[in-house]
């Protein structure tokens, strides 16, 4: 059984990828000096007891001993935890801002796995198996290979009607939700239809209102019975959550006023996609805008099809 | 200390397996188990070299234990695994601290039979479910089957599951998660290199009561 071989640091290896950053063996040194994937291994042990709990009370917040990443809180260090604390030699990964490969936080994300896990990294959903993400679900349905890590800026959804910590805690034991339902009423009540557009509230397998992370609502359908694992990583606030694959995720509505995703009047202007989540995007100072994919990697694929 | 665990005869900590090396195998394991976890019912094969002779435990369940417990872990073994040797290889290998209590386990090594005897493993609380034990249970076999029938969170419909007579206890108490949840037991069931998982969110149903429920519902 014992099929996994290794070797041990030589001064060879040290002089033959001396200005290499990501060089790696199976040991798990590298030149970056840091352990394989930031973390020590203490560390990533107590996030992995406490991701296996998350995964079997599935919408339920897991206290973490956050460390403190190389980044300022509101960065992404809650699911950059995560992802160190998964990610092994062989994984792909892939990483989205917004659904933005290129922008700074993706960038920086997947350059620092590079070099302190030396990885392999993509922009292709498809390629990925392990997709850490900033406010977005990729448009390409996942699948059951894959594992989506998202950043969470506060992962309490009680927080903004309860300030006290103490207060939702005994509100999640007791399943007492009334109070979720009213402030989405009191929306109704005020602009006639549900205003929360993001970060909109679901429940988990029947029991936990949970944050879905400020995703557009547009991606709420995709979490339910997703065949992707999916862990929630904030690390400000120091707790994670997961909903495992298959399981059912509903979004918060009322009989008379069911749940909607955004819709819009025009397909993306770059690739035509009528299916996708688009931003706006102003181009000149006169009003002009126009409405692009926000999934980059969907939109390009599209357009390479058509090519 | 309990059993027969206290004292080493022949074999010696560095007899018991080791991990391949700390940082890569052990990730290699722990996404074997959180797949598990992920979906309850699916079987791992953990690769994870033989164990002395004389031991109790299933190789599966030592991965499980290299993979997971440390300093800051309290481990509970039932006396029927803890075989001369075994306590001294958990504190060298992984340096967790070995429980009399199951009530402060934060990991138990376990029989199916256990769960018929001991009743005060930690279910953790309603407002904090997750500080509750997780149950390395070591049996005889594994196979895709259909004695038990798992659903809920992880399980497309259902999943089939047949085990040995003998954990019935096992699954008696798996089952009740369902009443108390979300405080309840977590369970790695393993057999030889073999591994699977049941969540407390698992629906866990003899497939005579499944026959009759779906039954009912229709």
């Amino acid at each position: 059984m014992n099929d996994f071989t290794h070797s041990a640091p030589t001064s060879e290896d040290c002089s033959a990828s001396g200005n290499n950053d990501s060089g790696q063996n199976r040991s798990g040194y590298n030149n970056s000096g840091y352990n394989f994937a930031y973390l020590d291994e203490q560390t990533k042990r107590m996030i992995r007891r406490a991701l296996l709990k998350a995964v079997a009370i599935p919408g339920y917040q897991v206290p973490f001993g956050g460390r403190e990443m190389p980044m300022p809180y509101g960065w992404g260090t809650g699911g950059m935890q995560l992802t160190a604390s998964i990610l092994g030699a062989d994984d792909v990964l892939k990483v989205i801002d917004q659904g933005a490969d290129d922008t700074t936080n993706a960038v920086s994300i997947r350059s620092f796995f590079e070099r302190v896990a030396g990885v392999e990294t993509t922009t292709e959903t498809a390629r990925a198996s392990v997709i850490q993400t900033r406010h977005r679900i990729p448009e390409k349905t996942l699948s059951n290979d894959q594992i989506l890590v998202f950043q969470v800026p506060i992962p309490e959804p009680l927080r903004f009607i309860e300030p006290s910590e103490e207060e939702t805690r005994v509100m999640h034991a007791l399943e007492e939700y009334g109070v979720m339902h009213v402030k989405l009423y009191e929306d109704i009540a005020r602009h006639g239809h549900i205003a929360t557009t993001y970060a909109y509230p679901v429940k988990v397998d029947g029991r936990y209102v949970m944050d879905p992370s400020p995703i557009p609502k547009f991606d709420n359908p995709k979490l339910h019975m997703s065949e992707a694992l999916m862990l929630f990583g904030a690390g400000r606030e120091k707790r994670l959550y997961a909903i495992p694959p298959w399981t059912r995720v509903e979004s918060l509505d009322f009989e008379d006023h069911p749940f909607e995703i955004q819709a819009w009047d025009e397909p993306c202007a770059i690739c035509g996609a009528t299916d996708s989540y688009l931003d706006e995007v102003i181009t000149d100072d006169a009003g002009g805008r126009m409405f692009v994919c926000s999934d980059t990697d969907y939109c390009q694929s599209r357009r390479e099809e058509v090519a | 200390m309990t059993g027969t665990g206290t004292r080493a005869a022949n074999v010696r900590p560095r007899d018991w397996p080791m991990l391949d090396d700390g940082v890569h195998h052990s990730q290699q394991l722990f996404r074997q188990l959180l797949s598990a976890m992920s979906e309850p019912g699916t079987q791992q094969t953990l690769a994870v070299a033989e164990l002395p002779a004389g031991a109790q435990l299933s190789p599966a369940a030592w991965a499980a234990v290299l993979t997971l417990c440390d300093l800051d872990t309290r481990l509970w073994v039932e006396p029927r695994l803890a075989t001369p040797g075994l306590y001294e290889a958990v504190a060298f290998h992984t340096g967790a601290s070995i429980t009399e209590s199951p009530a402060d386990a934060d990991f138990a090594l376990v029989v199916p039979q256990t769960l018929s005897e001991v009743t005060s493993f930690a279910e953790g609380s309603d407002a904090w479910p997750d500080r509750s034990t997780t149950l390395i249970v070591v049996t005889d076999s594994l196979a895709e089957g259909n004695d038990w029938v798992l659903s809920g969170p992880g399980i497309a419909d259902c999943r089939g599951l047949t085990l040995s007579a003998e954990a019935v206890p096992l699954m008696a108490r798996l089952s009740a998660n369902l009443a108390t949840f979300p405080r309840g037991l977590d369970a790695f069931i393993t057999a030889g290199h073999q591994l699977l998982a049941v969540a407390r969110s698992t629906r866990v149903e003899a497939r005579t009561e499944h026959a009759a429920r779906i039954e009912e519902d229709v």
